[in-house]
Formats: structure tokens, sequence, C-alpha cells
């Protein structure tokens, strides 16, 4: 009796974790990304002032409660050679969100690179990607639709899996919450990698 | 009276001394960076037995700033300075590859216990000024951070003699401060 009880109360309590990569390249706006997801999910959440970002070298960590589901981010370093820490993460991952910076038309072919090696990796196959074209409230910034034709031939390295294409400012947070919600129907709908359980207690 | 009121205003302006670890092996420049912190100079320093502890202003936060010595012999004597430490600040010689891993297990030790589960983590790659210094992806693996998964960290290159990347060190570890409360 005891254990159909407890057992019913885990159920009812449990929330299933999933492991979010922010990735892309450095300025592309990743850890202001994830700052604004945060202040937007968490109601008491100051948040930091979005301005005194500063390069990441490192780890920026977070976590939202969407539902039932758990989202744990982990914002990681862009910078060139910080690049090859990014697959040390990839085998826990259930989710990955790519942030182009869409006013940096010089370096988009670096990014496509990138991009390249982050949709090929075996660890990451099957797991869903959010392609975010950042700073959209920048005017001159270039489209979704110029962003699909410069990334136009990694489309069939894509593979299996669920992708979208979202357009979003992370500093006014528009297209923040679309992009999330889109993320947490993935992972959850994505059965080749369950969740962590974790009980709440 | 008096008392009264500061009690008020301190409740109202100020924040409580953030309390800030410096910790490393021997020779990794922790005093040396202490001291340029504290009154922004290079003094010299003879290897530390025991501790040093300064008061560092910076932008208005006070911190509290322990410089452990880091020799093999007194390194167990690092936890008994754990608790309620806000930030902590593990310096590396960038150019001393022999003496690296010992420098990770130091690390990962640290970070098992309980104490500083809340506490920020700063690594400082010191001596960048030296040729042949590790850059920050070398020492981020070879001091095993990828495998932190639930920490915020970040790494600065250093050099304490010239005083290059202390500002935006502190800098961010200001913000991170403020961020976590």
């Amino acid at each position: 009796m005891y254990t159909l009880l407890s057992g019913l109360y885990k159920y009812m309590f449990r929330r299933d974790e999933y492991c979010i990569l922010i990735l892309g390249l450095d300025n592309a706006g990743k850890t202001t990304f994830l700052e604004q997801t945060k202040t937007r999910f968490n109601r008491t959440y100051k948040g930091m002032s979005l301005s005194k970002i500063t390069t990441t070298v490192g780890l920026n960590i977070g976590t939202i409660d969407v539902g039932k589901a758990r989202l744990m981010f982990w914002d990681l370093g862009g910078q060139d050679e910080l690049q090859s820490l990014w697959d040390k993460y990839y085998a826990e991952s259930h989710g990955v969100i790519y942030v182009i910076d869409s006013t940096d038309e010089e370096r988009l072919s670096d990014s496509k690179r990138a991009f390249e090696k982050v949709v090929t990796s075996e660890a990451l196959e099957g797991v869903p990607i959010l392609v975010l074209a950042n700073k959209q409230d920048v005017e001159t910034c270039l489209s979704i639709p110029d962003i699909k034709t410069a990334f136009s031939d990694c489309i069939n390295k894509i593979g299996r899996r669920d992708c979208l294409t979202q357009a979003c400012s992370a500093l006014t947070g528009n297209g923040v919450n679309e992009g999330i919600e889109w993320m947490v129907k993935c992972v959850v709908r994505n059965i080749h990698r369950p969740p962590r359980q974790k009980d709440i207690t | 009276m008096g008392g009264f009121f500061s009690t008020i205003f301190s409740s109202l302006f100020g924040t409580r001394e953030m309390r800030i670890l410096i910790l490393g092996l021997d020779g990794a420049g922790k005093t040396t960076i202490l001291y340029r912190l504290q009154v922004g100079e290079v003094v010299t320093t003879i290897p530390t037995i025991g501790f040093n502890v300064e008061t560092v202003t910076y932008k208005n936060l006070k911190f509290q700033v322990w410089d452990l010595g880091g020799q093999t012999s007194i390194r167990p004597y690092w936890r008994c300075y754990y608790s309620n430490t806000d930030a902590v600040i593990y310096v590396v010689d960038s150019c001393d590859r022999d003496r690296i891993g010992i420098s990770k297990s130091e690390l990962v030790a640290m970070l098992e216990e309980e104490e500083l589960k809340k506490a920020i983590l700063v690594v400082f790659a010191n001596k960048q000024d030296m040729e042949q210094a590790m850059t920050p992806t070398e020492m981020a693996n070879s001091l095993g951070l990828p495998a932190l998964k639930d920490k915020k960290w970040q790494i600065f290159k250093t050099s304490a003699t010239k005083g290059t990347g202390l500002d935006e060190a502190m800098e961010w570890l200001v913000e991170a401060l403020k961020n976590r409360q």
C-alpha cells in the first residue's frame, strides 16, 4: 500500500530533466539569450543587466521549468579555440540551440562551418536543433530567408531530427518564448533520448 | 541612537562582505594577485606558510580575500576555510605543465566539498606573459573542467606581474556575485 501511494506521489511530482546546449560563434548572443530565458521563465529570477554580459570563457548554467519538463542549459564559450570543448557535452544533451548573429555577414560562413560540425557529430544524432537567427532588432540584419540560403548546403546533413529556424532578439526577448516552447515539445517527444528523472523533494 | 541609524543604513545600502578564497598550488602567484588587487602594485613575496587576508574594495563591493598557502604539506588545511565562501579564485601557473595534474586533483577534491557547492569558480590562467603559456582551452581540458556540469565557471588569462586580465576578471566576478543573490 505504501509503495502504491509513494509510487503515485512520485509519478505526480516527478520532473523530467532535459539538458540543452547553447552553441554558436562568440558574440552571437548565447549568454544574453540564456539570461533572457531565465528571466522570462523564472518569476523570482531578477536577472543580470544584459549590457554587463562579457565574453564567456567557460560555462554558464541555468534551469527553467516548463510544465512537467525541467530544462537545464549549458551555455559554452564560442571563440574559435573554445569550440573544441563543445563535444564534451554532446553525449548528455537532449537538445541544441544554435545561435547565429544575423548582423555579422562576414562571419556567416564561419558560423556555417561550426554548425556543420555540430550537425554531423554522431554523438548528437537525432537530437533536435533550434537555430536562432539572433539580433533581429537591428534594422540592417539578415532576414531568415537570407540565412537559410547561406546554410542551404547543410540541409541534407541535418538528417532525421527536428530542426527549426526561428527569428529572435535575445536583447528584447522577441521569439524567445516561441523557441523555448518548440524545444520543450521536441525534447519531450524524442524517444531516442529519454530524460533524466528527478523527484522533487 | 547612532547604532540604530547605522543598522538601518547598512541594511539599506550596505552589503555583506563577500568572502573569497584564492587557492592554487605553491608558486602559482596567489599572493602576488592578492596584493595586486589590494594595492595595485607588485610586491615581493615569499612562499606563504599560513595565510594572508586583506579587504579589497572593488566597484563599491567589499571583499574579504583569503590567500592560503599552496605547498603540499599545508593544502589539507584549505578546507578549514571553506565555510561561507562566496567565490573561489583558483590560480594556476600556465607554464607549469608538469604539475597541472596535481593542480587538477586538488581542484576536483575541493569541488567535491559540500560547503563550496554554491561558490562561484573562477580560474586564473596566470603567468600569461611567459612564452609557452597554456591557452584557456588547454587549461580547461587539463583541469577537467568540462566534466563540471552543474556549476558556472570561467577562465581568465592573467599576468599578476604585468597586471593584465585582473580587471576583467574582477568585473566578471562582481557581476556573477551580484547576480547570484
